[in-house]
């Protein structure tokens, strides 16, 4: 049993010693917000929105101030993507350009906040935090189906579903009365937890790593605590014990882990009766020819430990049992397996093929399910689960607010969540949706509100934040709304000003913690390939349903242990949003991986964002991003037929980056465009192939591919996949 | 900007990254001996008591029982089912002998190896914490069973940064009949920025993802269009003042220095028939041979750390598993060309400074496992392990096992252990090459973590 012990727990043993309990000094995370007076400002008029009222004092006080407002092309593409995640069209920007309405810029934020694709960019968000994934994990990884509950996390944004009940139905969706389908679905937020299929394992040692991951996600995504910290031993900086730690272990040990059917009941019922036909002809098989025993007994030790590991999970638990304390309806299913597989047995395989000709294609979702009988609950000494500890009964940590109800349980403690007590849940939260719209958050330890995390940059901004989040103050908005809470950011002069270096700040306040201008930040992963797509004309705007396999560049799938099949996606799902691509942990699409889409190994609250050769690489060559620069080049010639080049040129750029391009910048692309069309024109079969097959309504190749070599320039340069 | 004000810069402000180039060189905490590392990877747990751990008690008890005290409090892998009969004694049938001035014990199937012995040192008492493959492996890359944590490589591209401006810092080759389990999280940048990750390269085809420039699209359009996007995203470094686009013109430059440098990496044509003979390498081919004259190549040219994988050491006995037949292919696969590696790296005068690692994720039992063949279970108490170069002492055994191999009896190597001594060798202080993450600070070495003074020359 490996133990999260960190040299750090070592350290913090030798100075917690020294400082004594931090929950003695009352940290400010542990007290509850109160909401901040307005301070006064030099700058700003009373009537000034209260975010910039509390960003403009410290601001002032270092002798800054605000940047202008962005112009407003780039305006408008910074809240297409923010709020969607997908670029405005050169229509929407005009359409915006045009607008002189003193309301302009909020009836589009009120726009795009009821847009169908609002659920998409900040379902995404959430889904980072449930390490939402395609795949069990760890090293079999084999495909599993639960994008029935990213769908129900989209539907959720859409809807703005408060989020205390979209805690609540995440949590213990099961547990409320008569539960909906849909909550039964949300709580597949914690069956995104790996599960190990290795041969040799000890079940009940990845079953209590799920519950580990499900402890530590809960805590880093609603309090912002590592409670991780206090696994093996008492934390060392925060008031949390080893014994609270196992009392929060309690919630989630007392679960069943089943699949939930998602089509009708005729239908579930219908795929049960052949499923049972089926059982029932291999029954009878072996009933005629009890011979077939013998034979399946032979193939059963004719596996090599591969070829055992491919079989299901059922069948590998029987081969774990010794043959002659196996039950007849263990002998059947390890015979079943053996029929459906062996080449010997193919007018077998071929009725059992026609007797499920008809059976529905049953989709199902991965849930929780409170368990009839609770499971004992011990401390783990030293974190070791084969270590008992003494029992103990579920309960929350001391150093927050009380959970007064006897023997309390997961729906007690989802409701404990996000009651109005919680020092905690709406500042975290809070804190993390400014962190997507600013780069780093009023806490830069996102995930470490405790003793260790870095003290909020603007404390009662943070605050202020939260409660308006939680208990908003406008009249009519809605207790833990998010589209309110985004609604209040983006009105704010803070969001809106330029992102533009200035000398003076740079040099009194270099990372821009006071926020003298916005931060220009490159889009996440699936953002990258969303604007390409988009520009590019090709992009499926469908939400939801099972993942889908873009292409893929060779080899990738013989990366991981065992080779998964990739079978590419045609027509509209071949370009759907990047949040749809079928996600397998152990060899995620290497596009995602690269622009530092989440691992889904455990809870992500921020992403990284690197910059290397290799996304290079991925935008210039990749087959799929090849196609969009062909898309991007049709569409300009297609939407622009009869015009100059430099208004072909402008269209294309203001398709990848909403503004129209300087004297110089357009020089530079008519330069490119003259070169290479005189490179094309005197080598027409490199055009032929730079092109492929073309449509109907293809320009000759040589007047194409000079367009698509402009357009793949567009696709790859640095504004493009930035929110600037 | 030295390595501790780096980390430490990190550990207040992320952001401050972006004013270093990340893969820049960056100087070691302490002199290194060794400047670079090749790491041949031997997936699924070589058995030691076939390979380097001679045990003649073993083999004279071969059939009975082994003492209880032995297995008091262990946990095995397979515990419920072909694992049952789990105390008998199986001793090896493999002829061992003693070689070179060190007089290094090594068994027949490595002819080649038995002859460098003088030039490496033969860790018998290597030890891990988990016996499952996948977890074991983790935990010889990144310290951890846990995935989602940086490997080694990570660490090492992330502690002193890369020699070249046109290949990557960590770079993944792979042989044998299948990836390693676990795949890609074995050379993973975990919480690190993916900068860091290994990147596989392949001896064959287009040797990184996406390395090739799509069809119809000649090199002087491609050096035209990264020119383009060049001056482009120049005028909005003017505009905005963000370093960042900076970065970003830079890795556009090394992205197409890989198109040229990648390509000629794995083109072995220039290679003398002499060497290719040495390795036994063949233009064209995926093998273990043609890989560890790729991990040369890639030294050669500024690579910080080569890992090679090579599968499969697994054997339990079953079919395709089996401590003879199957067990002689893969010592046959990985001999020859693992010798020829060190006389190459010796010859070209590379061997000082590269620290060449020999090992898998653990080792196997001294009792037999009651499948049809004679085979051994994965084993965490004590497996052998060699380094050669970097720093390493040449031709010296460290640690002794008991009479049966079972566990260690004299200097007992925690992975933890072998982590932090190839560190110092690389001139990195293993308790500070630390990362924040999830609130801690992270290292290769976790907990644990003393240095092995023996390794060290």
């Amino acid at each position: 049993m490996p133990k999260v012990v960190t040299w750090a727990c070592v350290m913090a043993t030798l100075l917690g010693a020294a400082v004594g309990r931090a929950g003695e000094a009352r940290h400010w995370a542990f007290v509850a917000p109160v909401r901040p007076g307005l301070p006064p400002s030099k700058s700003l008029t009373a009537s000034a929105h209260p975010i910039d009222r509390f960003i403009a004092r410290p601001l002032e006080e270092a002798g800054l101030s605000l940047s202008p407002r962005a112009d407003r092309a780039t305006l408008v593409r910074r809240i297409h993507l923010d709020l969607t995640g997908l670029p405005p069209s050169p229509a929407e920007v005009d359409a915006f350009l045009a607008d002189n309405s003193p309301d302009a810029y909020s009836r589009r934020v009120e726009r795009l906040l009821a847009s169908p694709h609002f659920g998409e960019r900040w379902g995404r968000w959430w889904l980072d935090a449930a390490r939402y994934a395609d795949s069990n994990g760890y090293s079999i990884d084999a495909p599993r189906q639960i994008w029935a509950y990213r769908d129900w996390v989209i539907q959720a944004f859409n809807s703005d579903l408060p989020f205390d009940q979209f805690s609540i139905e995440q949590i213990a969706g099961d547990l409320l009365p008569q539960a909906t389908m849909a909550q039964k679905i949300a709580t597949g937020f914690h069956r995104n937890t790996q599960i190990n299929q290795e041969g040799g394992i000890d079940p009940e040692q990845f079953r209590v790593e799920s519950i580990i991951d499900r402890i530590n996600t809960t805590a880093s995504a609603w309090l912002g605590l590592t409670l991780g910290c206090a696994q093996c031993h008492d934390h060392k900086f925060d008031p949390l014990t080893q014994r609270e730690y196992y009392q929060f272990f309690a919630f989630f040990n007392h679960c069943d882990e089943p699949s939930l059917p998602l089509n009708s009941a005729e239908d579930t019922r219908r795929a049960a009766e052949i499923d049972a036909a089926a059982a029932r002809y291999i029954r009878e098989l072996s009933e005629k020819t009890p011979a077939f025993f013998d034979k399946s007994m032979e193939w059963e030790r004719s596996l090599t430990p591969e070829a055992s590991q491919k079989q299901s999970q059922e069948v590998r638990t029987i081969f774990s049992l010794p043959p002659p304390t196996r039950t007849l309806e263990q002998r059947l299913v390890v015979l079943a397996a053996y029929i459906e597989t062996t080449p010997e047995n193919k007018a077998h395989q071929a009725a059992l093929k026609k007797l499920r000709a008809s059976r529905p294609d049953v989709q199902t979702t991965m849930v929780l399910r409170a368990r009839a009988t609770p499971r004992r609950n011990y401390l783990f000494v030293k974190g070791d689960f084969t270590r008992d500890g003494g029992e103990i009964a579920a309960g929350v940590p001391s150093v927050l607010h009380p959970l007064k109800k006897p023997a309390p349980d997961r729906l007690d403690l989802a409701r404990w969540l996000v009651a109005t007590e919680n020092p905690l849940t709406a500042r975290v939260i809070a804190n993390r949706v400014w962190q997507q719209l600013f780069g780093r958050g009023i806490v830069q330890t996102e995930n470490d509100f405790g003793t260790q995390g870095t003290k909020p940059t603007h404390p009662e901004l943070l605050d202020w934040l939260a409660l308006e989040f939680s208990q908003p103050s406008v009249p009519g908005a809605a207790p833990w709304s998010f589209k309110h809470l985004l609604r209040q950011i983006l009105s704010s002069q803070t969001y809106q000003q330029s992102s533009r270096v200035r000398a003076e700040p740079a040099s009194k306040d270099a990372n821009n913690d006071l926020l003298s201008r916005q931060n220009r930040l490159r889009l996440d992963a699936e953002l990258v390939r969303d604007v390409a797509l988009s520009a590019s004309g090709l992009l499926s705007t469908r939400i939801g349903g099972p993942g889908v396999h873009p292409p893929i560049p060779d080899g990738v799938m013989s990366l991981g242990q065992v080779r998964r099949p990739w079978n590419v996606s045609e027509g509209a799902d071949r370009y759907r949003r990047g949040m749809y691509t079928f996600y397998f942990r152990a060899t995620p699409h290497p596009m995602l991986n690269l622009f530092d889409a989440p691992d889904a190994y455990g809870v992500c609250t921020r992403r990284p964002r690197s910059n290397t050769p290799l996304q290079a690489l991925t935008l210039l060559n990749d087959a799929a991003f090849s196609e969009m620069a062909l898309g991007l080049a049709r569409r300009i010639l297609k939407e622009q037929p009869a015009t100059t080049d430099a208004l072909r040129l402008e269209h294309a750029f203001r398709l990848c980056v909403a503004r129209k391009p300087s004297a110089g910048e357009t020089d530079v692309l008519a330069n490119l465009l003259d070169r290479q069309r005189a490179a094309y024109r005197t080598d027409a079969p490199r055009a032929e192939k730079l092109v492929g097959s073309r449509a109907s309504s293809d320009p000759a190749a040589v007047e194409l591919a000079p367009w698509v070599i402009v357009s793949r320039v567009l696709l790859n340069l640095d504004e493009t996949i930035t929110r600037e | 900007m030295g390595l501790g004000s780096l980390a430490l810069a990190d550990l207040i402000n992320p952001h401050l990254q972006a004013q270093v180039s990340p893969t820049s060189p960056r100087r070691p905490h302490i002199p290194a001996k060794a400047k670079r590392v090749i790491y041949l990877f031997m997936a699924g747990g070589p058995s030691h008591l076939e390979l380097f751990d001679w045990k003649p008690k073993l083999a004279a008890l071969h059939g009975q029982s082994i003492p209880d005290s032995y297995l008091e409090g262990k946990r095995f892998a397979f515990m419920d089912s072909s694992f049952k009969d789990r105390s008998k004694l199986l001793g090896t049938r493999r002829a061992f002998r003693q070689h070179g001035r060190s007089g290094t014990w090594v068994s027949d199937l490595l002819p080649h190896i038995a002859g460098i012995t003088d030039e490496i040192a033969v860790v018998k008492t290597c030890r891990t914490n988990l016996f499952n493959h996948a977890p074991a492996k983790l935990f010889m890359n990144t310290g951890t069973g846990f995935f989602g944590r940086p490997s080694m490589g990570a660490w090492v591209s992330y502690g002193i940064g890369s020699e070249s401006q046109s290949l990557p810092a960590f770079v993944v080759l792979q042989s044998g009949p299948r990836g390693p389990r676990g795949g890609g999280v074995n050379w993973g940048s975990g919480f690190l920025p993916t900068t860091y990750q290994g990147v596989p390269l392949s001896g064959r085809g287009d040797p990184i993802l996406n390395l090739a420039t799509p069809q119809g699209i000649s090199k002087d359009t491609q050096r035209e269009s990264i020119d383009a996007i060049g001056r482009l995203n120049q005028s909005r470094l003017a505009e905005t003042g963000d370093p960042e686009i900076a970065t970003r013109i830079a890795s556009y430059e090394m992205a197409f220095k890989m198109q040229t440098s990648a390509p000629e990496l794995i083109d072995l044509s220039d290679e003398s028939k002499a060497t290719m003979d040495l390795y036994g390498a063949k233009p064209g081919q995926a093998s273990f041979a043609n890989n560890c004259l790729l991990a040369r190549r890639l030294i050669e040219r500024g690579t910080r750390f080569v890992q090679l994988y090579h599968t499969s050491w697994d054997h339990h006995g079953g079919p395709g598993e089996t401590l003879t037949k199957d067990l002689e292919n893969v010592t046959r696969d990985v001999d020859q060309a693992t010798a020829a590696l060190i006389l190459d790296l010796k010859a070209r005068g590379l061997l000082d400074d590269t620290l060449v690692i020999w090992g898998g994720e653990f080792g196997r039992t001294p009792m037999g496992e009651n499948r049809e063949n004679p085979g051994r279970n994965h084993h965490i108490d004590a497996f052998t392990m060699w380094f050669a170069g970097g720093g390493t002492p040449r031709g010296a055994v460290i640690g002794e096992t008991d009479e049966f191999g079972f566990g260690a009896v004299e200097d007992e190597c925690h992975v933890h252990d072998l982590h932090a001594t190839i560190l110092h060798l690389l001139g990195i202080d293993h308790e500070k090459l630390t990362y924040r993450f999830q609130g801690r600070q992270f290292r290769l070495t976790d907990v644990g973590g003393r240095l092995i003074r023996k390794l060290i020359a």
